[in-house]
């Protein structure tokens, strides 16, 4: 346990505790809405992993978690099993399409390997549509819901507690030598390999782990909204997780955290101005890009620094 | 068993398709070989291609005059991608480029949404198609729709006219220059910021031209641009980034492919064969069959 983690896992047991008091205080739409800001705030987290701190930019994270999803809800719909047994199955096939798609683009420079995996995904979402008779389509996938119930109490707490342990289990991953293995991996690849860092290895496992991770959240995200339809791989999603995480700062622990919960209820908000939420919403962003780059995790950093009186 | 005319068919409309798919592998290739960097709103600049036509075609020229309205909505495409190049990519192409490929991507990507809403907001999600009155050709004893051949006698045109600017006209030069070495084009004096907002603007003019022709052929709604965008990205993934004969050799052994196995395996499946050539050429040689070997900007 080094320093680094004591001092992340105590601010997260804070505003664990912190969030845990909401629903006190909260109606069951804000509950609604934060549940589904937990739900991207691991997606936006693990695709972190993968592209802020390895270097691998990838554009199929949201297929990930459409893998997870689909593989519970179709074991449900077909054979009848229940979450619990379809969860853990869709995390193993997610983290392993995560295995052989990450050992695919493997040798690519950054740019081949965003237009891999875009084409993977985007051939996933015309596969989920085109195969409707297996899939259901565009018709949409109902599922069970996983308490039974369409309260979203439980199920807040449930995402609460998904948020903590991926979160915690990120951080641990960051600060243990393969964590550092994965920035000298971004930061200049040959060097790293001339140092004897297993570069395959190393960027293959953060490959499988971070699709294993959105498989786990998209399985409990399906079994929550209850009706699972191709959109959850549209491109738009993926686009939504670039914006979070580079609008909180890429390839930073906090970046993701703080980019993921504003973005997703900003947009529950614009929704009331229909199709034109997305169009306000990416005028925002541009904005936003065109006056500051740093994102908001750099605005935190000195009061991080205060707090711990760190250097 | 197949007959031989139902093969020399298909053989010509995968060629034919595979002309136009490589004029949007041809865009995107095309700005990233000079600006480094990948404009993920391809697709929305092929939408908007095909919407000018059909406005243009429907309320103002008639389609007698559809080649006429092709020019126009190219050119007002192009206008389009200097605009975005001048208000949204110049800013950060004049910071140091650590952080340029983030960035490009995140303002392309919320560029993508932002047209995509804007033309469900403004057309709603309709489709339209703008008529076409060019008679059937007969190709020997095939039959072959006007439209797609005019799409496809358009697009070698527009090749042509594309290959000549960059092999004859100055800014051809800096162009080719410039996809060289950024920092020895502006030792030479050439404002590199200047030649970015040509080499974008052709670039999505390409996509818009792509969209312009294919309109009669695959309709036009607010992300049409979608599938015609991923065939592009694969060609570029198998021609190789930045190579442009790649772009066009790949175009056209996907349009075969993928005709082939419409025809002859399942048509359902259409748009996920390209897909399996792309994991074929990613598996035996990585680079591209053109690409260019890990050579840095």
């Amino acid at each position: 346990m080094s320093a680094s983690f004591r001092r992340s896992a105590v601010a997260i047991a804070v505003a664990a505790v912190i969030l845990a008091l909401v629903p006190l205080v909260a109606g069951s739409f804000m509950l609604h809405v934060a549940t589904i800001a937990f739900y991207y705030v691991i997606l936006a987290a693990s695709w972190n992993l993968l592209a802020g701190y390895t270097g691998q930019f990838s554009l199929a994270h949201h297929a990930f978690a459409a893998i997870g999803a689909y593989t519970s809800g179709l074991m449900g719909y077909h054979l009848g099993t229940s979450p619990w047994i379809g969860i853990p199955c869709g995390v193993v096939l997610a983290g392993l399409c995560g295995l052989v798609l990450g050992r695919l683009v493997l040798r690519m420079r950054a740019i081949y390997l965003a237009i891999a995996t875009w084409a993977f995904a985007e051939t996933f979402h015309i596969y989920l549509t085109a195969d409707y008779k297996f899939t259901r389509g565009e018709l949409g996938l109902s599922v069970k819901s996983l308490y039974g119930t369409t309260d979203p109490m439980p199920y807040y707490f449930t995402f609460l507690a998904l948020t903590v342990v991926v979160l915690l289990g990120l951080r641990l991953l960051i600060d243990s030598p393969l964590g550092y293995f994965m920035r000298a991996i971004k930061d200049d690849e040959l060097r790293a390999r001339s140092l004897g860092i297993d570069t395959t290895k190393v960027k293959i496992a953060v490959f499988a782990v971070s699709s294993a991770i959105a498989g786990l959240a998209g399985g409990f995200y399906g079994h929550f909204i209850v009706l699972l339809s191709p959109q959850m791989i549209d491109f738009s999603e993926m686009a939504k997780i670039v914006v979070m995480v580079v609008i909180g700062g890429f390839g930073t622990f906090l970046g993701p955290i703080i980019g993921a919960a504003p973005v997703q209820v900003v947009m529950t908000y614009l929704q009331a101005y229909g199709e034109w939420n997305l169009a306000v919403f990416a005028l925002i962003v541009i904005v936003l890009m065109r006056f500051s780059m740093e994102g908001l995790a750099a605005l935190f950093t000195p009061l991080w620094r205060r707090v711990w009186k760190l250097p | 068993m197949y007959s031989t005319e139902l093969v020399v068919q298909t053989f010509i409309s995968g060629i034919m398709i595979g002309v136009l798919y490589a004029l949007m592998a041809l865009g995107i290739t095309f700005i990233y070989s000079i600006m480094r960097m990948i404009n993920w709103a391809m697709g929305e600049f092929y939408m908007i291609g095909s919407y000018l036509q059909y406005m243009l075609v429907a309320w103002l020229l008639g389609p007698d005059l559809w080649w006429l309205a092709i020019v126009v909505s190219t050119a007002g495409v192009f206008v389009l991608g200097l605009l975005t190049q001048w208000s949204l990519l110049k800013p950060i192409f004049k910071k140091p480029p650590e952080a340029r490929d983030d960035y490009a991507t995140v303002v392309t990507l919320a560029l993508l949404l932002m047209l995509r809403s804007l033309a469900t907001g403004i057309a709603g999600p309709n489709q339209f198609t703008p008529g076409s009155n060019l008679p059937i050709v007969m190709v020997g004893p095939m039959p072959l729709a006007g439209a797609r051949v005019a799409a496809f006698v358009f697009a070698l045109v527009a090749l042509a006219a594309f290959w000549a600017v960059l092999r004859y006209t100055w800014y051809g030069l800096a162009l080719r220059a410039a996809s060289q070495s950024r920092v020895g084009v502006q030792t030479a004096g050439i404002d590199v910021l200047r030649v970015d907002r040509v080499a974008f603007g052709i670039g999505v003019a390409l996509a818009g031209l792509a969209g312009a022709l294919l309109a009669p052929v695959f309709l036009v709604f607010p992300t049409n641009g979608l599938i015609t965008t991923v065939k592009g990205f694969e060609i570029v993934v198998i021609g190789g980034l930045g190579s442009i004969p790649g772009a066009l050799i790949a175009g056209v052994l996907l349009g075969l492919i993928e005709s082939f196995g419409a025809a002859f395996v399942d048509s359902a499946y259409q748009n996920i064969y390209g897909f399996a050539l792309v994991l074929l050429v990613l598996v035996l040689k990585p680079t591209g069959l053109f690409g260019e070997r890990g050579r840095e900007a």
